[in-house]
């Protein structure tokens, strides 16, 4: 029972610093607090048998880490939209592409029903 | 009989009432895309939905634009760049042109769709990497729109006196074929969003065929009827569309 507790402490808490370094940290939390308490069930049944094995304290430290790598990026990385350079380009070609394509279509729409539409230009 | 009579009424009431009174020029939908899984929410990407004034010599077409942009955080995982556009009637909202850009994690595609509704067909041309280019030309139903051109139009139906549960059926032409799809109105509910408290119209989206609802939207119970949520299903947990900001809106 307390082997059996031990390593799930130790996967969950692999996956914990796992999933805290990337970028779906948030989900560390999940098996952080699994980790946690496999490793309390652990501890309390080593403590009982009087020999407390170092692995456990590991489980823990690493559990720590990954919840203290979770809170920092939650608190301090920002979510922005960068490097749109390439995708702004594509828009212009698209846009310029489009304009020569729609001059050539026979398209039918009659004017006076465009009327009540605002332009916002 | 009667509820059949109802039905067509409904259908012909509908067709009538789907004229744009809803989606103006210049209007702009910035959405914050994330995961939700077992109430923990990631933030995946950014989406934008842009309507602008295209003049040609000839007239004046609405042009829809979707843009999809990952977060910088997910940029060195999976960078999506995503462009949908088409080029729409300002009034019944019929697609002529439509373009579809993607660079998902370093796939890439590019389809074209060229709607010549006279002789129900439309001209197709598909790009991928290293200038692979395949042309078709697809026939099409009365009504087929592309997935941009039907998003919006879901906005331009009037739903203030519908019973909950009444659906309209759709078709979509989506990768060269045509998807039906299904979006059955669920009913009023006031949720909050970063636009305030809004009483919204819920609807669902699904396919036809199977009956299963793929996503639930809700739309501003208002002449302007934006959708200011979404949830869609997805393998493991659920993703979100929540919106962040909305400017140059007709009403």
């Amino acid at each position: 029972m307390k082997k059996l507790f031990t390593i799930l402490a130790l996967i969950a808490s692999i996956f914990a610093i796992i999933f805290s370094v990337l970028p779906l940290s948030n989900l560390a939390i999940i098996p952080a607090i699994g980790a946690l308490a496999f490793g309390i069930i652990a501890f309390y049944l080593s403590k009982k048998e009087g020999n407390v094995k170092k692995i456990i304290q590991f489980t823990f430290i690493l559990t720590f880490i990954a919840l203290a790598i979770t809170t920092y990026k939650s608190i301090f990385t920002k979510t922005e939209v960068t490097n749109t350079d390439a995708i702004e380009a594509i828009e212009d070609k698209l846009e310029a592409e489009s304009m020569q394509e729609l001059e050539d279509l026979d398209i039918e729409i009659d004017e006076s029903e465009l009327e009540d539409i605002p332009f916002d230009e | 009989m009667i509820r059949i009579s109802f039905l067509l009424l409904f259908l012909v009431s509908i067709s009538l009432n789907a004229q744009n009174n809803a989606i103006g020029f210049g209007e702009k939908l910035t959405y914050t895309a994330s995961y939700n899984m077992s109430g923990i929410l990631t933030d995946l990407a950014e989406v934008t939905m842009e309507t602008s004034a295209v003049k040609t010599s000839k007239t004046t077409l609405l042009r829809l634009k979707c843009k999809a942009t990952t977060y910088s955080k997910w940029d060195n995982f999976f960078k999506i760049r995503d462009l949908y556009e088409s080029y729409v009637n300002p009034k019944t909202l019929k697609p002529y042109l439509y373009n579809r850009d993607i660079n998902e994690g370093g796939y890439y595609k590019n389809m074209k769709y060229t709607f010549s509704h006279k002789t129900k067909t439309v001209k197709t041309v598909q790009r991928k990497k290293s200038n692979w280019v395949q042309k078709k030309t697809v026939p099409i139903g009365a009504d087929t729109k592309d997935i941009i051109s039907t998003l919006y139009t879901i906005r331009t139906f009037d739903l203030t006196n519908l019973s909950s549960g009444t659906s309209k059926d759709f078709t979509i032409l989506f990768d060269r074929e045509e998807i039906k799809a299904k979006v059955t109105y669920l009913g009023k509910e006031t949720i909050s969003t970063a636009l305030g408290t809004k009483t919204c119209y819920k609807i669902s989206l699904g396919s036809t065929n199977s009956n299963t609802v793929n996503g639930t939207l809700w739309l501003t119970a208002d002449e302007n009827k934006i959708p200011v949520y979404g949830k869609f299903k997805i393998p493991v947990g659920t993703g979100e569309l929540k919106i962040k900001s909305a400017s140059g809106l007709k009403n």
